[in-house]
Protein backbone atom coordinates (compact mmCIF):
# COMPACT_ATOMS: atom_id res chain seq x y z
CA UNK A 1 0.00 0.00 0.00
CA UNK A 2 1.98 3.09 -1.55
CA UNK A 3 -1.67 5.46 -1.63
CA UNK A 4 -1.76 8.38 1.38
CA UNK A 5 -4.04 7.31 4.13
CA UNK A 6 -6.42 9.70 5.99
CA UNK A 7 -7.44 9.57 8.83
CA UNK A 8 -10.63 11.38 9.55
CA UNK A 9 -12.30 11.76 13.22
CA UNK A 10 -15.85 13.04 13.16
CA UNK A 11 -17.81 13.36 16.57
CA UNK A 12 -21.24 12.35 16.51
CA UNK A 13 -24.40 12.61 19.78
CA UNK A 14 -24.62 8.91 18.63
CA UNK A 15 -21.67 7.26 17.16
CA UNK A 16 -21.72 5.55 13.90
CA UNK A 17 -21.65 6.15 10.47
CA UNK A 18 -24.86 6.30 8.66
CA UNK A 19 -25.52 4.68 5.85
CA UNK A 20 -25.75 7.78 4.03
CA UNK A 21 -21.74 8.16 4.45
CA UNK A 22 -21.20 4.42 4.09
CA UNK A 23 -23.08 4.91 0.47
CA UNK A 24 -20.74 7.88 -0.58
CA UNK A 25 -17.45 6.18 0.76
CA UNK A 26 -18.51 2.85 -1.38
CA UNK A 27 -19.24 5.51 -4.82
CA UNK A 28 -15.59 7.09 -3.85
CA UNK A 29 -14.41 3.66 -3.60
CA UNK A 30 -15.88 2.27 -7.20
CA UNK A 31 -14.73 5.85 -8.58
CA UNK A 32 -11.20 5.09 -7.37
CA UNK A 33 -10.98 7.98 -5.40
CA UNK A 34 -10.55 6.50 -1.55
CA UNK A 35 -11.19 3.55 -0.11
CA UNK A 36 -12.51 2.95 3.32
CA UNK A 37 -9.88 0.72 5.18
CA UNK A 38 -11.45 0.80 8.70
CA UNK A 39 -13.40 2.37 11.06
CA UNK A 40 -13.52 2.76 14.91
CA UNK A 41 -16.16 4.03 17.03
CA UNK A 42 -14.76 5.45 20.10
CA UNK A 43 -16.25 6.81 23.12
CA UNK A 44 -14.70 9.01 25.89
CA UNK A 45 -15.55 9.69 29.28
CA UNK A 46 -14.92 13.02 31.58
CA UNK A 47 -12.06 11.78 32.60
CA UNK A 48 -10.45 11.91 29.50
CA UNK A 49 -10.71 7.81 29.30
CA UNK A 50 -11.48 5.92 25.93
CA UNK A 51 -13.05 3.29 25.13
CA UNK A 52 -13.69 1.50 21.95
CA UNK A 53 -17.56 0.60 21.21
CA UNK A 54 -18.80 -2.52 19.58
CA UNK A 55 -19.72 -2.03 15.64
CA UNK A 56 -23.12 -1.45 14.79
CA UNK A 57 -25.38 -4.13 14.39
CA UNK A 58 -25.00 -6.15 11.20
CA UNK A 59 -21.75 -4.89 10.63
CA UNK A 60 -18.61 -6.81 10.40
CA UNK A 61 -17.72 -7.75 13.68
CA UNK A 62 -13.98 -6.81 13.00
CA UNK A 63 -14.89 -3.28 12.36
CA UNK A 64 -12.20 -1.30 13.98
CA UNK A 65 -9.64 -3.60 14.84
CA UNK A 66 -6.88 -2.71 12.40
CA UNK A 67 -7.88 1.07 13.60
CA UNK A 68 -7.02 0.07 16.83
CA UNK A 69 -3.90 -1.64 16.50
CA UNK A 70 -3.15 1.89 14.36
CA UNK A 71 -4.30 4.54 16.07
CA UNK A 72 -4.03 2.94 19.65
CA UNK A 73 -2.39 0.86 22.15
CA UNK A 74 -4.62 -1.90 23.47
CA UNK A 75 -4.86 -2.04 27.52
CA UNK A 76 -2.27 -4.18 29.36
CA UNK A 77 0.82 -3.76 27.05
CA UNK A 78 4.11 -3.23 29.11
CA UNK A 79 7.11 -0.85 28.88
CA UNK A 80 7.45 2.73 28.16
CA UNK A 81 5.55 4.42 25.12
CA UNK A 82 7.64 4.93 22.16
CA UNK A 83 9.26 8.19 21.04
CA UNK A 84 8.19 9.76 17.65
CA UNK A 85 9.69 12.79 16.11
CA UNK A 86 8.67 15.76 14.62
CA UNK A 87 4.73 17.09 15.00
CA UNK A 88 2.28 14.26 16.32
CA UNK A 89 -0.94 13.79 17.17
CA UNK A 90 -3.11 11.48 18.81
CA UNK A 91 -6.63 10.99 19.82
CA UNK A 92 -6.28 12.58 22.82
CA UNK A 93 -5.83 16.07 20.69
CA UNK A 94 -9.38 15.26 18.93
CA UNK A 95 -12.03 14.04 20.92
CA UNK A 96 -12.76 16.07 23.73
CA UNK A 97 -13.97 14.71 26.80
CA UNK A 98 -17.40 13.37 27.41
CA UNK A 99 -17.82 12.51 23.76
CA UNK A 100 -17.74 10.15 20.79
CA UNK A 101 -16.34 10.16 17.78
CA UNK A 102 -16.34 7.75 14.66
CA UNK A 103 -12.49 7.51 13.06
CA UNK A 104 -11.95 6.59 9.75
CA UNK A 105 -8.65 5.09 7.75
CA UNK A 106 -9.03 6.43 3.97
CA UNK A 107 -6.98 5.19 1.76
CA UNK A 108 -6.41 8.11 -1.53
CA UNK A 109 -5.83 5.90 -3.68
CA UNK A 110 -6.55 9.00 -6.68
CA UNK A 111 -3.42 10.46 -5.12
CA UNK A 112 -0.66 7.43 -5.30
CA UNK A 113 0.10 8.36 -8.98
CA UNK A 114 0.37 12.31 -8.20
CA UNK A 115 2.70 11.65 -4.92
CA UNK A 116 4.65 8.69 -7.45
CA UNK A 117 5.22 11.90 -9.96
CA UNK A 118 6.62 14.12 -7.64
CA UNK A 119 8.80 11.98 -6.11
CA UNK A 120 9.87 10.89 -9.47
CA UNK A 121 10.75 14.48 -10.11
CA UNK A 122 12.48 15.18 -7.17
CA UNK A 123 9.88 17.22 -5.48
CA UNK A 124 9.71 17.48 -1.36
CA UNK A 125 7.26 18.11 0.50
CA UNK A 126 7.19 21.51 1.96
CA UNK A 127 3.26 22.41 2.80
CA UNK A 128 -0.28 21.83 2.61
CA UNK A 129 -3.20 22.64 4.52
CA UNK A 130 -6.98 22.78 3.32
CA UNK A 131 -8.46 26.26 2.26
CA UNK A 132 -11.09 27.53 5.24
CA UNK A 133 -14.11 28.08 3.96
CA UNK A 134 -14.34 31.71 3.76
CA UNK A 135 -11.49 31.45 1.61
CA UNK A 136 -12.80 29.16 -0.91
CA UNK A 137 -15.68 31.26 -0.88
CA UNK A 138 -12.99 34.05 -2.20
CA UNK A 139 -11.55 31.54 -4.52
CA UNK A 140 -15.23 30.10 -6.43
CA UNK A 141 -15.93 34.22 -6.72
CA UNK A 142 -12.60 35.02 -8.07
CA UNK A 143 -13.12 31.80 -10.33
CA UNK A 144 -16.95 32.70 -11.57
CA UNK A 145 -15.53 36.32 -12.28
CA UNK A 146 -12.79 35.40 -14.94
CA UNK B 1 -12.07 -2.13 25.19
CA UNK B 2 -9.94 0.08 26.71
CA UNK B 3 -7.85 2.37 24.45
CA UNK B 4 -4.99 4.75 25.12
CA UNK B 5 -4.02 6.47 22.08
CA UNK B 6 -0.99 6.25 20.67
CA UNK B 7 1.17 9.56 19.26
CA UNK B 8 1.47 9.51 15.90
CA UNK B 9 3.51 11.26 13.08
CA UNK B 10 1.27 13.81 11.40
CA UNK B 11 1.62 14.21 7.95
CA UNK B 12 0.60 15.37 4.68
CA UNK B 13 -1.07 13.74 1.48
CA UNK B 14 2.02 14.09 -0.70
CA UNK B 15 4.58 12.42 2.39
CA UNK B 16 6.31 13.80 5.43
CA UNK B 17 6.13 17.68 5.38
CA UNK B 18 9.08 18.38 7.14
CA UNK B 19 7.64 21.12 10.07
CA UNK B 20 9.88 23.04 12.56
CA UNK B 21 7.94 24.08 15.77
CA UNK B 22 4.85 23.43 13.52
CA UNK B 23 5.77 25.61 10.52
CA UNK B 24 8.41 25.46 8.25
CA UNK B 25 10.33 29.44 8.10
CA UNK B 26 10.71 31.13 5.10
CA UNK B 27 14.52 30.34 5.18
CA UNK B 28 13.65 26.75 5.49
CA UNK B 29 11.51 26.76 2.49
CA UNK B 30 13.85 28.68 0.50
CA UNK B 31 16.60 26.73 1.73
CA UNK B 32 14.58 23.00 1.10
CA UNK B 33 13.73 24.57 -2.35
CA UNK B 34 17.16 25.59 -3.62
CA UNK B 35 19.94 22.27 -2.99
CA UNK B 36 23.27 23.63 -2.34
CA UNK B 37 24.11 22.75 -5.72
CA UNK B 38 22.34 25.21 -7.07
CA UNK B 39 23.85 28.31 -4.87
CA UNK B 40 26.01 30.85 -5.97
CA UNK B 41 29.33 30.28 -7.15
CA UNK B 42 31.63 29.67 -4.29
CA UNK B 43 35.31 30.57 -4.35
CA UNK B 44 36.09 27.65 -6.02
CA UNK B 45 34.62 28.85 -8.75
CA UNK B 46 35.72 32.72 -9.00
CA UNK B 47 37.77 32.36 -11.36
CA UNK B 48 35.05 32.53 -13.89
CA UNK B 49 33.76 36.22 -13.04
CA UNK B 50 34.44 38.77 -15.71
CA UNK B 51 37.38 40.34 -16.32
CA UNK B 52 37.37 44.02 -15.11
CA UNK B 53 39.24 45.36 -17.95
CA UNK B 54 37.50 44.02 -20.67
CA UNK B 55 33.87 44.79 -18.99
CA UNK B 56 34.93 48.67 -18.97
CA UNK B 57 36.65 48.21 -22.61
CA UNK B 58 33.22 47.06 -23.20
CA UNK B 59 31.38 50.29 -21.41
CA UNK B 60 33.61 52.49 -22.80
CA UNK B 61 33.06 51.07 -26.13
CA UNK B 62 29.21 51.01 -26.28
CA UNK B 63 29.56 54.76 -24.92
CA UNK B 64 27.97 53.89 -21.31
CA UNK B 65 31.77 55.75 -20.16
CA UNK B 66 33.57 58.55 -21.55
CA UNK B 67 38.13 58.08 -21.67
CA UNK B 68 38.81 60.05 -19.12
CA UNK B 69 36.26 57.67 -16.97
CA UNK B 70 37.68 54.69 -18.53
CA UNK B 71 41.18 55.68 -17.45
CA UNK B 72 40.02 56.77 -14.03
CA UNK B 73 38.81 53.38 -13.69
CA UNK B 74 41.47 51.03 -15.45
CA UNK B 75 43.68 53.24 -12.86
CA UNK B 76 41.61 51.73 -10.13
CA UNK B 77 42.24 48.01 -11.22
CA UNK B 78 45.18 45.80 -11.06
CA UNK B 79 47.14 45.96 -14.54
Amino acid sequence: MTAPVQVLVVGFDEPSFSGEVLAELTRLKLAGVVRLLDVLLVSRDEDGVFETMAPPPGADPDLGRVAVEILGLAEGPGGAPETVEGETWSLDDAVPPGSAAAVALLEHTWAEPLVESIRNAGGRPLDETWLAPADVERLRAITVRS
Amino acid sequence: MLLVPRQLRRAGITGDVPYYGGRFTPAQAYAASHPRTARAPTAAAAPSRPDPIAALGHLLETGVITRQEYDDLRARVAP
